[in-house]
């Protein structure tokens, strides 16, 4: 799956009773050298009203030595908005927005990064892959077929900790619930795993605002992993080339 | 209080008309005190509830002038970790509708992380092509020409989302999409609801702004200390910086306004002067009228007290009463002027606005009664007094007439001639901004107190040639105001004050039109300005500085100049700086100078050795040439000596002119406000403007104005000024002709008999209106006299005040002779008219009763 | 001269009060009359009416042969001018006046010339004995002398009537009599008819007829031959 999102971790585990180990074997499985999908998300408000937008999403490297770039396609309003993402192993992803309708990128500061991702039920951060050690983990429950283990970001976060459900039997996410101090912000579900060049990957995840009641559903098509990638098509000079 | 309803009601009833009169100068004074401080209470309360609403949660702000600063500084600042949000934020105010009367607010902000800042609540979040259209950001950031106005800017210009709304920008005229409509409430009500949103990097272009902010908002960790924020922002940016919290910008404004309610003060006292001038002839009358009922209720046992209290009641009330319409008038006043005031802060601060509701404050109101009565009952005291003093015995008599003891003359001619010296002396201390006040209200007191004695004197001057006009009716009309001066003076000295300030406002426009005329001579010598607004004052939008060459290379022009006009805090004060090329201009344009040599002072401007300053900034700041100014700039302090002190009318705030080399590199801005162009002698000026309207008009927002175009608009904002003075001029006239009114009323009464001999023994209905009007023209005549030599006291303590606290311009003294030229006709127009139904209500009383009563 | 036909005046209030009824009188040129009766009587009514201050309610008021009821407001007031010479009670001189001006007073409400009015005003004050006064205000004569200013401005135009109303009633009997004589010695030297309202017996004797009012009517009309002087 993808990691467009999320995974405000990764992980594998070696032995099923250590949370970090179960984590680092997550990301051992996830892992692939680039990735490549076409993204069709669909925003569903409390009113059941929905917006759609398509994007394209490839990426190069790995978790935190990852570069990221995304770029709407759909509707025609938005179509040539990128975002770039430079994610580090240490600390927050460095992110640009380009805007080709004024012709200029910008910084996305770290301060507005728990702001929504541009209507989405998602935050900027939970774009971002961070490492393994920026969290602490903690079993809370072996529940039959899936474990929960709380994790609590090192650094700075929107949320104060999460909650992880991990299957035993493939190491894959089934769901995240994200809490900050005031309780639980938001949901997000893996669906429709499918294996892909012998990834286990989910071609929907499901968020859920908590306080706008309002879902966000990311279908991935068209994905592939290990396709072949420039590393100079992630620059901000790649950034402002229009499609 | 029985004696009330018996004794003064009933002829209160009787007399309903004068009444009102009465309480007419009780009604302008309270009225002009309440709606000019509810106006600018209003008005600040206004600017602050926008200030606020716009602020956000945001704790600090971070401005540079208005010049704006580069968008590295916000990577500076969020860098800091006492810095928990910061948002980037131009502000702009754009006129818009089909008169371009009105104003909207236009809020650049950055839309991906503002709302850490600000809260937009929109409207239709049930609706569903609205609810994409709104809430999304990435829309609103991929579509520059996306705009969220509030619900009210919407449904009073019938736009709905994605309605269109065309807009003049630096770069031409650009459609605006509105992509989103606040609900009312916070934000939404910031600047009465004529608010607009839009993203900062659009409103960059929309402005022609550069990469620049005009200010970052700033919201704290909890945990941080506003005073440490504050301190570590300060430390990281430098002196060029203003970082303080947004409530700081309404002390501003409030500081800039209570100059303009000052000036205002002193309408209101004398407003209030005249008004108990007024009051006190018609009780000074009303106890001549009513001696024989008050010699009854003597004869029947009432007590001196309880006359002169019931004539201080009936005062009272009528005060109370005249305080009340007052304050409603003015209310209504205040909406008028809070627009006025509004407007100018406006131009000074950006955003201010007429407030949608005034601000009443209780003790306001307080304060005005308490004027309203104490100015009532003052005036009544020495009636009241004379009242009690009647003699029960002598005032049942038929006959007699009361006259001003010569004793009572003498006491007040000494009060006055002390007063008049006092006044002399706190001339003579006027250097002490407090003395001058003083100084002239002991001036103004000294004036009210000679003018019994020196009505009397002129009566008997004017006495031979009324009789030489006309021989019966001419002597008898002087003689009625030199027998009785109780009459007529508390008319007289409210006309006299009453056109002393007509003839002061009269002379401050009249020097201020030469001198502004003189200026505009002088500084506004090009053929054209080419602006980015319809008027010059208008800082919105600015032009690359590129476009120089551009208009340069226009066929027909020979020389631009581009002038930077941004307002920045120097002492503690809006002042306007003004960068241009000096070494050009000065061959064009020499002001004035008050301070250093005219040469000297350009030649060092020019080499970025010092900065020229306009008169009125070195008298309001007390700066005098060698002195070393701190200019804040981006990059810190510019500190430069004064080289000279000019007469510059640019700026009511006053201008520093520095050379634009100078200004780009320390602000890094090359952006400019106006280009001076001047063209070729034998060019055709019509087909040069023309050319570069072709040329550019439709590339950028532009503007060519001719000369006089924007002499006209500078002549148009000094008439709007005067403008407002005028009706106050015109209400004081108008309450001194009331008197004159009351007072002719009451003397045609206390001369019944004396009328009715003359048409015994022949006198004709013409003769006796005759002798009425004449009294009426001599009562103007000499009111008209008196004012006309006060207005002269007056003029000079008016450009004292003005000179030394309002405007900082020294105006030369120049007596109004044409003004007092013209109120000649006027005031003896008005009063023959004042004359009119009093003579008409003496011709046509009863004659027995006239021969026979008293 | 004086012809009165039918005249009643009434005063309109809450109630209405009668002060002459039906009057027919007829007074001769160069008569001189005294008119007397109990207050309210009427006598200063009838005068009033005679003067021209008034208008009769009913009835009409003749000046040498003129009906006076036509006539407006302004005309009255010139037959007043031209005609009548009016003597108050309480005198009735603008105080601040003096007394050439307040004798100059009708003169130049006739418009006539500055030079013309000084010299006649001199001449009036001659005959009343005057001369000495002419610059004085009223407030520095005795009540005899300002009387006597009046009359003198009664007299200005040498009008064919001379009313006068109480003339002595202020004055005490000794400048009273000096009043009556200087009346009496004008009204032989002028011809003037003239009217005297009075309840001073002495002076309604000193009148060649006397005419009596009672309740608004001519109670009695004498006319003596001889008269005290």
């Amino acid at each position: 799956m993808s990691k467009l999102l999320l995974f405000l971790l990764a992980v594998a585990p070696a032995f099923a009773q250590d949370p970090r180990q179960i984590i680092l074997e997550v990301q051992k499985r996830q892992r692939s050298e680039s990735q490549r999908y076409e993204g069709t998300l669909e925003v569903i408000s409390q009113g059941n009203q929905v917006a759609t937008k398509r994007w394209l999403y490839q990426r190069i490297g790995s978790f935190g030595n990852s570069k990221a770039i995304l770029r709407f396609t759909a509707p025609a309003e938005v179509k040539g908005v990128g975002l770039l993402i430079v994610n580090h192993p240490d600390r927050a992803s460095d992110q640009w927005m380009w805007r080709p309708a004024i012709g200029r990128d910008q910084r996305i500061a770290l301060q507005d990064r728990s702001t929504r991702f541009f209507g989405t039920d998602f935050s900027f951060e939970d774009l971002e892959e961070r490492d393994v050690d920026q969290y602490d983990y903690k079993l809370l429950a072996d529940e039959g077929a899936t474990w929960k283990i709380e994790s609590r970001p090192r650094k700075s976060s929107q949320y104060s900790y999460s909650y992880f459900w991990i299957k035993k039997d493939n190491y894959t996410f089934v769901r995240i619930e994200a809490y900050s101090k005031k309780g639980l912000v938001r949901t997000i579900d893996y669906k429709d795993y499918e294996q892909i060049k012998g990834i286990w990957t989910a071609r929907v995840t499901e968020v859920y605002d908590v306080a706008r009641k309002s879902r966000t559903i990311l279908k991935y098509e068209k994905l592939d992993y290990n396709l072949p990638m420039k590393d100079d098509d992630f620059t901000l000079q790649a950034l402002r080339r229009e499609l | 209080m029985i004696l009330l309803r018996l004794i003064s009601w009933p002829y209160a009833r009787k007399h309903l008309l004068r009444w009102l009169l009465t309480t007419a100068g009780i009604v302008l004074g309270v009225g002009v005190f309440v709606g000019m401080r509810t106006a600018n209470k209003s008005v600040l309360a206004a600017f602050n509830q926008t200030i606020d609403r716009i602020a956000g949660s945001a704790q600090l702000q971070v401005t540079a002038g208005d010049a704006g600063f580069g968008e590295e500084v916000l990577d500076k600042v969020r860098d800091l970790p006492e810095v928990r949000a910061a948002a980037p934020v131009i502000e702009a105010t754009v006129s818009y509708g089909e008169t371009a009367q009105s104003n909207l607010l236009i809020l650049g902000v950055d839309m991906l992380g503002d709302r850490n800042i600000r809260n937009y609540d929109l409207e239709g979040e049930d609706d569903a092509d609205q609810a994409q259209a709104i809430d999304d950001p990435l829309i609103f950031l991929a579509q520059p020409d996306s705009l969220m106005v509030t619900k009210k800017f919407a449904e009073e210009h019938g736009l709905k989302v994605n309605s269109r709304l065309p807009m003049r920008t630096m770069q031409g005229d650009r459609t605006f999409i509105i992509r989103g409509i606040m609900k009312p409430g916070g934000l939404a009500n910031a600047f009465g609801g004529d608010l607009a949103i839009m993203d900062i990097y659009a409103a960059q272009k929309m402005f022609g702004r550069g990469q620049k902010f005009d200010r970052i908002d700033i919201a704290l960790p909890e945990e941080t200390r506003l005073e440490d924020a504050t301190a570590k922002l300060k430390a990281a940016l430098g002196p060029g910086f203003q970082v303080e919290p947004p409530s700081s910008r309404g002390e501003q404004f409030e500081s800039t306004s209570r100059m303009y309610a000052l000036a205002s003060n002193i309408t209101s006292v004398f407003a209030l002067f005249i008004g108990m001038f007024i009051i006190y002839n018609t009780f000074a009358i009303a106890v001549t009228e009513r001696r024989s009922e008050i010699g009854i209720l003597r004869a029947l046992g009432a007590t001196r007290g309880q006359i002169r209290t019931l004539f201080l009641v009936e005062s009272a009330l009528a005060g109370l009463a005249g305080t009340f319409a007052g304050v409603a008038f003015g209310i209504v006043m205040a909406r008028a002027m809070a627009g006025y005031i509004g407007g100018m802060l406006t131009e000074i601060y950006g955003v201010a606005q007429s407030p949608g509701d005034l601000t009443l404050d209780p003790w306001l109101i307080g304060a005005a009664v308490a004027m309203g009565l104490a100015t009532s009952l003052v005036a009544a005291v020495i009636p009241a007094r004379s009242a009690a003093r009647v003699d029960p015995v002598k005032a049942l008599q038929k006959g007699g007439y009361q006259t001003l003891s010569e004793g009572e003359n003498r006491v007040r001619r000494r009060w006055a001639m002390a007063f008049g010296a006092a006044s002399v002396v706190a001339f003579a201390f006027s250097r002490f901004g407090i003395m001058t006040y003083v100084g002239y209200l002991l001036a103004i007191l000294a004036a009210v107190l000679l003018s019994p004695a020196l009505s009397f004197w002129l009566s008997r001057v004017l006495r031979p040639f009324l009789a030489g006009v006309r021989p019966v009716e001419g002597a008898l009309a002087a003689d009625s105001l030199i027998q009785a001066p109780r009459r007529t003076s508390g008319t007289i000295a409210a006309l006299m004050l009453s056109i002393a300030l007509v003839i002061s406002l009269g002379g401050l426009a009249r020097s201020s039109y030469d001198s502004l005329a003189d200026w505009m001579r002088i500084a506004l010598n090009p053929d054209f300005f080419v602006t980015t607004a319809e008027t010059l004052s208008s800082r919105s939008f600015v032009f690359p500085g590129s476009l120089a060459d551009g208009l340069r290379s226009v066929e027909g022009v020979t020389e631009v100049q581009p002038v930077r006009s941004v307002r920045t805090m120097v002492k503690n004060a809006p002042i306007m700086l003004i960068a241009g090329d000096i070494g050009m201009i000065a061959k064009r344009v020499t002001l004035p100078a008050v301070e250093g040599d005219p040469q000297e002072m350009y030649r060092l401007a020019a080499e970025e050795k010092g900065v020229v300053v306009s008169a009125n900034f070195a008298r309001l700041h007390d700066a005098h040439l060698g002195e070393v100014l701190d200019i804040p700039a981006p990059d810190g302090d510019l500190r430069l000596p004064i080289v000279g002190v000019v007469d510059d009318y640019s700026d009511q705030q006053g201008t520093l002119l520095i050379n634009r080399s100078l200004y780009i590199r320390y602000w890094h801005d090359d952006a400019v406000n106006v280009f001076r162009v001047y063209v070729n002698p034998g060019a055709d000026a019509a087909q040069v403007r023309q050319r570069i309207l072709n040329k550019f008009g439709s590339q950028q927002r532009l503007f060519v104005l001719t000369n006089r175009e924007v002499r006209d608009f500078i002549t148009r904002l000094t008439d709007q000024w005067f403008g407002l003075t005028n009706v106050q001029t015109a209400v004081a006239v108008l309450v001194a002709i009331l008197g004159i009114v009351n007072a002719l009323t009451v003397s045609i009464t206390d001369r019944r008999r004396e009328l009715g001999v003359l048409q015994a023994v022949g006198g004709l209905r013409n003769q006796i209106r005759h002798t009425i009007w004449m009294e009426a023209v001599a009562i103007g005549i000499i009111g008209v006299a008196l004012g006309a030599a006060f207005g002269a006291v007056q003029l000079f303590y008016s450009i004292e005040i003005a000179r030394r606290d309002l405007i900082g311009i020294s105006i030369h003294y120049e007596y109004p002779f044409q003004t007092a030229l013209i109120l000649i006709p006027v005031i003896l127009g008005s009063a023959l008219l004042a004359a009119l139904g009093p003579a008409e209500s003496a011709v046509r009383g009863s004659l027995i009763e006239a021969l026979e009563y008293e | 001269m004086i012809l009165l036909r039918g005249v009643s005046k009434t005063f309109d209030g809450k109630r209405k009060v009668t002060a002459l009824e039906r009057i027919d009188l007829s007074i001769a040129k160069g008569e001189m009359a005294s008119i007397v009766g109990p207050s309210g009587s009427g006598k200063s009514t009838m005068l009033n009416l005679i003067g021209g201050l008034d208008r009769p309610t009913r009835g009409e008021v003749e000046l040498d042969g003129q009906p006076l009821s036509k006539l407006s407001d302004d005309e009255l007031t010139r037959v007043r001018r031209d005609k009548i010479g009016f003597i108050f009670q309480f005198f009735n001189l603008l105080p601040t006046l003096s007394c050439l001006e307040n004798v100059s007073l009708p003169l130049h409400l006739r418009g006539w010339p500055r030079k013309k009015v000084e010299e006649r005003a001199r001449e009036l004050l001659d005959l009343v004995k005057l001369s000495a006064r002419i610059d004085h205000l009223p407030d520095e004569l005795s009540g005899g002398e300002r009387q006597r200013v009046a009359i003198a401005r009664a007299l200005s135009v040498y009008p064919p009537i001379l009313l006068a109303d109480e003339p002595t009633g202020n004055l005490d009997t000794q400048t009273g009599v000096e009043i009556l004589n200087l009346i009496h010695d004008l009204h032989d030297r002028l011809g003037a008819t003239v009217l005297i309202v009075t309840h001073d017996k002495t002076v309604a004797e000193s009148c060649p007829r006397t005419i009596q009012l009672r309740d608004g009517r001519v109670f009695a009309d004498t006319r003596r031959e001889e008269v005290a002087r």
